[in-house]
């Protein structure tokens, strides 16, 4: 372990020129977050005032003062409740039935003997990652269309009764799994194929001399030597956990699954650019935010807790 | 194409602007300015056709060089105008001197935040707009905001004809031998027999009785049930106002009837996302026995699909019929004038030119334009002085819009007389039997106080939403009415119903009162 004495310690400015070239990479990353992440903050001074509209960035400093009030409006409107559950159970699900599948894929990918096969299956998966939602959205409402979708042709071929999958609020959430796993799932197994790949050959070779079979092979060394990716991007993960996609959920949702598919971000958007009361908007949105930042710092905490590695 | 069509009834009803005055007048000095290089920004849709492009339209250039300025377009695909312009408003940055307004701001969230200029204030520079509003009391009655200004120049659109009909598959009346249905009984009927008959002889059960949109649900059953579920709110004989979701009995047995449909398969299954470009493949395939849609889709779209109309283009074989009775008696709902608003820009710098501009696109010489286009390129004159269309606006559809015909991005003013002339002679006299007679005017659209605008955005969304999401629930089965209609009626008032009663019934009294 090396100590900083004050011989080796530079004076800042001799840092910055050593390291120009570094720090001119970085500056686009500090510039986006700058622009786009920290400076609207200053924004989220409309939900506590009652915006005025075209009075623009000074109408945050010139709009009433109404406190707490949009707050209450929220938390007395029928739906607060159904949003944020739909939000979280939305996000919930996707994790717990979405974050397995790449790690289950990437290992069968990695002991299947033959390379080409193992190489075709990877290209084939990770295609549907770079289809836009807009395609997937319109393909699952072809597919599982009542009268001309295939799903429910299948269905009534096999004498069962046709269902309305998009107008039907107990699918929306499987809809959403599902449709989002498949387009993920191979792009995401990439990193847990890159871990496996990183386990020393020779590890394999003397479990085999050994007589491991593939199963203990696969629960005593791959499972253990990949722990820790999985772990970080767990974390990871968990951070984004709120993040539901409104794009998705807003090409997939129709009044008809409300109940199960509206999500706080597609009722901001309702009441912010459709209604105009970007106030209330505001306020729900930062409400949502706090619940989002809530969840990222106890799932970090959790982390250092139960496994010793975190974020921070 | 397929938004090409989607589009195509207001693109239908766009074409059709303007009454065709023997002399259009103009009552503004022209040019407007002697200014060389002077210039006039505007914000507006784009066209309907979403392969033409308006900003560099012939006869829009035509207008901008009788007035001697130059116009700088902002146009934005119409679909996605409110979303892409409600934010620059808010932000307030940057507009054009003239915007074509996102909404109809019945809220007055623009012109309470004083975004928009006031007219009657210079309503000396706009000798065209003040002898309109005088033709048009009602129209100057809505645009009246409740502070006694008036912000907003309108673009308006026919209201009781030519609004959406109910319409029948008319060689299959025939060969059942029936008259056109005229009680939800007979037309229930009317279903079924389609339903069992092989109506189009092609040996396969491929019959669809009906082809409904969601969204023509309440313009179709809504008046036999006492109702009028378009406007939502609605006054009655009385001047009550009530709100159709609302209503315990008429609401309830209109969803029971629907239901029924629904769970006999004469409401198809996929109704709510049925779309425009189902219907016309069912046309051409001749499989649907009745549709309601905008009138003009009658001729130019629906019955434009067969080939027996294609030979004898003299009778229509989608053609409308009077709207059914129940309880009580059938009606259609017309359509408030007003389709859109211009406002000025109050910070534009050059706010004066701005405002004769608009008013000169007021003007019966450019409603001319619009509607008829100039001589030698759009039509000519024969010999009686009699106005004909040149064969290539019919031939070359994209060439003609991109002409800016019927300019949706300016203040044109649709008219009865200048839509039949572009339409079917059995056409014409359709929509006199069957729906000129039939039309019920929709709830006014009335500017809302202050305070009536906080509270009903407070709780209308809400409400809406909750409405929309129960209507499909109950229709489709996912809800009982037996057993949940009771506790969304409830929900409803929880919902501060009652509240929202009260302000539409205040707006609705300040209507009456101020055109009587």
């Amino acid at each position: 372990m090396t100590t900083l004495t004050p011989k080796n310690r530079k004076p800042l400015g001799a840092l910055i020129v050593r390291d120009k070239y570094l720090l001119l990479m970085f500056l686009p990353v500090f510039l986006y977050y700058l622009i786009f992440a920290y400076l609207p903050m200053v924004g989220l001074v409309m939900g506590f005032e009652d915006f005025r509209m075209g009075s623009g960035f000074e109408g945050l400093f010139t709009s009433k003062w109404v406190g707490l009030k949009w707050f209450n409006q929220f938390f007395r409107s029928p739906f607060a409740f159904r949003l944020i559950r739909n939000t979280f159970l939305l996000s919930f699900y996707s994790l717990i039935f979405g974050f397995p599948i790449p790690i289950i894929f990437a290992v069968a990918i990695t002991q299947l003997r033959s390379r080409r096969v193992a190489k075709a299956a990877q290209v084939i998966t990770y295609l549907p990652y770079f289809i836009s939602t807009v395609v997937v959205v319109g393909m699952m409402t072809n597919f599982l269309s009542p009268s001309t979708g295939i799903i429910n042709q299948i269905i009534s071929r096999l004498g069962g009764k046709p269902v309305n999958f998009m107008s039907d609020p107990s699918w929306f959430r499987k809809l959403y799994v599902i449709s989002g796993s498949w387009q993920s799932f191979g792009f995401n197994s990439i990193i847990f194929v890159a871990a496996i790949m990183g386990i020393d050959p020779s590890l394999y070779e003397a479990m085999e001399v050994d007589g491991a079979s593939r199963w203990q092979r696969i629960v005593h060394l791959i499972l253990p030597g990949i722990s820790e990716t999985v772990i970080l991007l767990l974390i990871m993960t968990l951070g984004n956990l709120l993040n539901v996609g409104f794009e998705k959920v807003y090409l997939m949702y129709s009044p008809a699954v409300y109940e199960t598919g509206d999500v706080i971000s597609t009722y901001v958007y309702r009441q912010g650019i459709e209604n105009h009361k970007y106030g209330y908007a505001a306020a729900v949105g930062l409400f949502y935010s706090a619940v989002g930042f809530t969840f990222v710092v106890s799932s970090n905490y959790l982390a250092r807790r139960v496994t010793g590695s975190s974020l921070w | 194409m397929k938004k090409t069509r989607i589009l195509s009834l207001v693109l239908a009803l766009a074409l059709v602007f303007g009454l065709i005055p023997a002399t259009a007048e103009n009552l503004a000095a022209l040019p407007l300015t002697t200014e060389a290089g002077a210039t006039v920004s505007i914000l507006a849709i784009n066209s309907y056709y979403s392969n033409v492009d308006l900003r560099d339209a012939t006869l829009l250039k035509e207008i901008a060089d009788r007035a001697g300025v130059t116009i700088e377009w902002t146009l934005i695909d119409p679909s996605s105008y409110a979303d892409s312009v409600s934010p620059m408003l808010a932000s307030g940055k940057d507009l054009p001197d003239i915007i074509m307004m996102p909404d109809k701001d019945l809220n007055m969230d623009y012109l309470s935040s004083g975004l928009v200029e006031p007219l009657d204030e210079h309503f000396d520079l706009m000798p065209n707009y003040t002898a309109f509003l005088e033709k048009n009391p009602i129209i100057k009655g809505s645009l009246t905001a409740v502070d006694g200004h008036i912000y907003y120049v309108p673009q308006t659109v026919v209201t009781n004809n030519y609004q959406p009909v109910l319409m029948y598959n008319m060689p299959w009346l025939e060969k059942l031998g029936i008259e056109a249905p005229k009680t939800l009984d007979e037309f229930v009927d009317y279903l079924r027999k389609i339903k069992e008959t092989d109506m189009n002889g092609n040996g396969e059960a491929d019959e669809i009785p009906m082809s409904l949109m969601n969204a023509f649900l309440p313009y179709a059953f809504g008046p036999a049930f006492g109702m009028d579920l378009v406007s939502g709110y609605y006054a009655d004989d009385q001047g009550v106002v009530h709100y159709g979701p609302y209503e315990k009995e008429n609401y309830k047995a209109y969803l029971t009837f629907l239901n029924g449909l629904y769970n006999e398969g004469l409401l198809e299954q996929e109704f709510a996302s049925l779309d425009r470009d189902q219907i016309v493949a069912r046309c051409a395939n001749d499989t649907t026995g009745v549709t309601f849609d905008f009138s003009w889709q009658m001729s130019t779209l629906y019955s434009a699909q067969y080939e027996s109309y294609k030979a004898d283009p003299s009778k229509g074989v989608i053609a409308g019929a009077a709207p059914l009775s129940g309880e009580y008696a059938g009606a259609y709902i017309g359509r408030n004038p007003i389709s859109n608003i211009f406002g000025i820009n109050a910070k534009s710098a050059n706010k004066e030119l701005a405002i004769k501009f608009l008013d000169y696109a007021m003007s019966e010489e450019a409603q001319d334009l619009y509607v008829w286009g100039m001589e030698g390129l759009t039509y000519e004159v024969d010999a009686d002085g009699v106005r004909h269309f040149l064969p290539r606006c019919t031939e070359d559809t994209i060439w003609y819009q991109g002409l800016g015909i019927n300019a949706p991005n300016m203040p044109s003013q649709q008219s009865v007389p200048a839509t039949d002339v572009l339409l079917a002679a059995w056409h014409v006299q359709n929509d006199r039997d069957f729906e000129e007679p039939f039309i019920r005017a929709p709830y006014p659209e009335v500017y809302s106080t202050e305070e009536e605008a906080e509270i009903s955005g407070m709780y209308q969304v809400d409400i809406q939403t909750y409405v929309d999401e129960n209507a499909i629930a109950f229709i489709i089965g996912t809800k009982n009415l037996e057993a949940d209609f009771d506790a969304y009626i409830a929900t409803l008032e929880s919902m501060q119903i009652g509240e929202m009663l009260k302000i539409r019934q205040a707006q609705y009294d300040r209507f009456a009162s101020a055109t009587k």
